[in-house]
């Protein structure tokens, strides 16, 4: 804690790190109020899980099923529409949040690096985080380090940006044995919220890894970022295409049906991530490596379902 | 048949050598730099391949396939520079000719007998000649009219010698036959089989249908289907010596046809039409039509030859003619000549009287009988120089004269006697001094009885005695009367001031020689003249030289004669047809193999663009 006090009076110095700047600190605290600004309910200072009962705020019904509690029957809802159904409740809890940021070698691509925007958006949730009193961890995915113990408190945020400025794009392992490697070394062993950042090229290692933070019971927000010369190459000719991650080296004659057909492959990219989180309720939203990263995190917030 | 026995018509084997090393080098080095491609970095390379990418490339097929697109484009290479040697059997070289395809291209070959025009077929004709040459044959295309021209070089390849027949034009020359041949003859000396083919209508004279140039097979390719032609012959307008202001023109037309040509012929004076005639002319009928008195404002005047609904004939739609070119003629009507005479001698009015009627372009100047001797060192400034009844001593030598009476020792008529009331019994109407004189029943009291030297002219004598008399040597002209006009009724007469006219335009005829003529048929070169250097008139119409304008016609019966030839025979030796045309393949070798190139060039294409090779 003492390390911490003394990082929450750094606050003030001209430059914490080289790539996180006092600017960058005083555009997280403007983050911080203009998401306070939103409309109420939208965002409260604590994280509500949907559980039935557990909770005092009426939430939702669902259908009844064998093996529910009795007592959650609601008899009002019984008496006009003849139909069993339970109250469900929002049921506030000391929230843990990860924010999981996929280094590996793609990440550097781009022009910004998808990478930079990555991690100050990674760096932004962290802090909005802290600043709601929850417990945050934020991870480079792919660097082969232990997972930081969750931190609590806005005078927090100075390790995690120390320990950000350090992140380099190079790894070459798959999104999810990144997570696998995660949860083995995550220390808190409960429930919470993850947050994925990331390009998902390998969509279905994404698929995989979400379905494994989801199993461990966490639930998934996926952030994707993508760089604007990804989705509109202005390689032509004759090449030599070298994946960043596998090394593998491919001869390929670029025209404008294979450009063409690229784009097309990028779009359905995007859309098959978004409709495998549209099936499973997560939160999914895209963002260009060239964007401001707190235009970022203001469209999230105000698209809602990343706190609530 | 092995390569030993193939002829490179193209490249020779050492150049192809060369080129197909060079070129192969070059392929291989392009083919390894191809190799080096751009490497690029990408995010994630599936998406730039797709499903395909999900199957990779083994080593040994991409080399496969790359080695697929150097063979491709080293065989492309190798079919082009076969294309480009061009080899042909050595067998059929052994055998090779050397040819002058040699097309007439004269006035005649205009005629539209033929599709297009006898020369369209005659280019037809030779591109035949052309395509059936054998491999080792040479030909040169040359054409002629009045003269040769060598449109190529001695070629085996087909394409310069067709652009060459391509660029045959018509002329509106007669030809000169013997010329071309031995035109042809000449270009032909030393080379192996000297060939000539002549492609023509035949339209020659008899005197070019002479013996051809020896050493040299001829041979005669004919065009020509008919021969339906009215034709204007010549056309010509001149002043009246008696009436210099007043013209007279003559056109001659001559229907050439099987059958009879009905036509009217249209003469015009400064676009205005003069004359209109209608004539009916019988096949082969040659007819003279003459307007006796043209009332001619300008100097150019135009003949013309019109089908009965007042079309050009050509036009008219009719078969009466097939030749345009005739059917139009051109004159210029002479200016009216300025003549100087000096008269020597005493008082004369009848003489005084006639020369007063040649009008005001003659000036007459007068010297006295006692100055007659500076007359001789004057004559060359007058056009006539007339001694009334004096002859200065010493007789002259040059220079243009009338005698009247001439008598002593400067006459240049010797004397031997007189003779009284001498009968004009002898006259010599076509003399140009007695042109429209009539001398009969003319008295005289006396005349000198003048001797005749070698190359003198009596034309008007009695009974052997010369009244009226003509000398004419180089640079002289001598018109002499043998008696005092004074002591003869012939004053009194409309003959005499005739005579005296005539005397001045027989004299004068000398003096314009040097002038360019008004009339000349097309091929003609006019020599340099005042302001206007050597000129050959090639063309139909009127020609601008100088100062001076000239008429140009085709004027030439046999031009005009379009019957065609379907044989020709020289010397009395009937010419050969031309050998026919060396077989050949559908397709010669050298497009097959640039067909068969372009093929791979698109299957390679397609290949690359399959990325069936990289």
């Amino acid at each position: 804690m003492a390390a911490e006090a003394a990082a929450a009076g750094a606050t003030t110095a001209p430059s914490v790190t080289s790539r996180f700047d006092e600017k960058f600190l005083r555009k997280l605290e403007s983050l911080v109020m203009a998401i306070r600004r939103t409309p109420a309910g939208a965002a409260r200072g604590a994280r509500r899980s949907r559980r039935v009962g557990a909770g005092l705020e009426f939430a939702d019904h669902r259908d009844y099923a064998p093996g529910d509690d009795p007592r959650t029957l609601d008899w009002n809802l019984y008496g006009r529409l003849e139909r069993l159904a339970v109250r469900l409740y929002e049921e506030d809890e000391d929230l843990s949040i990860d924010v999981l940021i996929d280094a590996s070698a793609s990440m550097g691509m781009g022009r910004p690096p998808k990478l930079e925007l990555a991690l100050e958006v990674g760096a932004a949730l962290g802090y909005v985080g802290l600043a709601n009193l929850d417990r945050v961890a934020v991870t480079a995915l792919g660097d082969g380090a232990p997972a930081p113990a969750h931190a609590r408190g806005k005078g927090a945020i100075l390790p995690i940006l120390r320990r950000l400025d350090g992140v380099r794009a190079a790894g070459r392992a798959p999104l999810s044995a990144a997570v696998r490697g995660f949860l083995a070394r995550r220390r808190v062993r409960r429930r919470g919220l993850v947050i994925l950042v990331s390009d998902f090229y390998d969509l279905g290692g994404a698929r995989a890894a979400v379905d494994l933070l989801r199993h461990h019971r966490l639930e998934v927000v996926a952030i994707q970022v993508s760089a604007p010369d990804e989705l509109a190459p202005d390689l032509r000719g004759d090449l030599a295409l070298r994946d960043v991650e596998t090394g593998d080296i491919r001869e390929l004659t670029v025209s404008a049906a294979v450009a063409a057909a690229y784009v097309r492959r990028q779009q359905a990219l995007v859309r098959g991530l978004e409709s495998f989180c549209r099936e499973r309720a997560i939160p999914c939203f895209t963002a260009l490596s060239n964007q401001p990263f707190d235009a970022v995190v203001l469209r999230m917030f105000r698209a809602g379902g990343l706190l609530r | 048949m092995g390569i030993a026995t193939l002829l490179s018509r193209g490249l020779s084997p050492a150049a192809a050598a060369a080129v197909g090393a060079a070129g192969a080098l070059a392929l291989v080095a392009l083919h390894l730099i191809r190799l080096r491609r751009r490497q690029v970095v990408v995010a994630f390379a599936p998406l730039w391949f797709g499903d395909a990418g999900a199957a990779r490339d083994t080593r040994w097929a991409r080399r496969l396939r790359r080695l697929l697109a150097l063979a491709l484009a080293l065989t492309i290479f190798a079919l082009v520079l076969l294309a480009a040697v061009d080899p042909q059997p050595v067998a059929a070289d052994q055998a090779g000719r050397t040819l002058v395809i040699l097309v007439d291209r004269s006035a005649s070959m205009s005629a539209r007998d033929e599709p297009g025009t006898r020369l369209g077929a005659a280019r037809s004709r030779a591109r035949a000649l052309v395509d059936g040459l054998r491999p080792a044959d040479r030909a040169l295309v040359a054409s002629f009219a009045r003269e040769a021209i060598a449109e190529s070089g001695f070629e085996s390849d087909a394409a310069p010698l067709r652009r060459a027949i391509d660029a045959v034009t018509p002329s509106e020359e007669p030809a000169d036959l013997p010329r071309a041949l031995a035109f042809a003859a000449a270009i032909l000396a030393g080379r192996p089989r000297p060939t000539v083919v002549l492609v023509s209508d035949g339209g020659f004279t008899d005197d070019a249908r002479r013996a051809p140039p020896p050493g040299v097979d001829l041979r005669y390719a004919p065009v020509g289907r008919r021969g339906r032609n009215v034709a204007i012959l010549s056309f010509a307008a001149r002043r009246l010596p008696a009436d210099p202001s007043a013209v007279d023109a003559a056109v001659v037309i001559q229907n050439f046809g099987p059958a009879p040509a009905p036509i009217i012929v249209e003469i015009a004076a400064a676009g205005s039409v003069i004359d209109r005639a209608r004539l009916a002319l019988a096949p082969g009928e040659r007819r003279r039509h003459a307007l006796p008195d043209v009332a001619a404002p300008d100097a150019r005047l135009e003949a013309r030859l019109l089908a009965p609904d007042g079309r050009p004939l050509a036009e008219a739609g009719g078969d009466a003619d097939d030749l345009p070119l005739d059917d139009r003629a051109f004159a210029v009507v002479p200016p009216l000549p300025r003549r100087r005479v000096l008269r020597v001698g005493g008082p004369d009015l009848y003489l005084d009287g006639a020369l007063y009627g040649l009008g005001r372009t003659v000036t007459v100047d007068r010297l006295e009988a006692a100055e007659a001797g500076h007359a001789l060192g004057r004559a060359g400034d007058y056009d006539l120089v007339i001694f009334d009844g004096v002859a200065p001593a010493p007789a002259p030598t040059a220079g243009r004269y009338l005698y009247l009476d001439p008598s002593g020792p400067g006459s240049p008529f010797a004397e031997r006697g007189r003779v009284r009331d001498p009968v004009i019994a002898e006259t010599r109407r076509d003399h140009p001094l007695l042109v429209h004189v009539d001398l009969a029943d003319v008295n005289v009291a006396e005349a000198r009885r003048l001797a005749l030297a070698p190359g003198d002219v009596s034309v008007a004598g009695s009974f052997g005695v010369p009244l009226v008399l003509a000398r004419e040597r180089p640079g002289l002209r001598i018109a002499a009367t043998s008696f005092d006009v004074r002591r003869s009724d012939l004053p009194l007469r409309p003959a005499f001031p005739l005579l005296v006219a005539n005397a001045l335009a027989w004299a004068a005829v000398d003096r314009s020689a040097t002038a360019l003529p008004r009339a000349v048929t097309t091929g003609t070169t006019l020599p340099a003249a005042e302001g206007a250097p050597e000129t050959a008139i090639d063309t139909v119409g009127f020609h601008r030289l100088g100062r001076e304008l000239v008429a140009a016609n085709l004027g030439d019966a046999r031009e005009s004669d379009t019957t065609p030839a379907a044989a020709l025979a020289l010397g009395g030796r009937a010419l050969a047809p031309p050998d026919p045309p060396a077989r050949r393949g559908f397709v010669r070798l050298p497009a097959l193999a640039l067909l068969l190139a372009a093929a791979l060039v698109l299957l390679e294409w397609v290949a690359s663009q399959r990325r069936w090779t990289s």
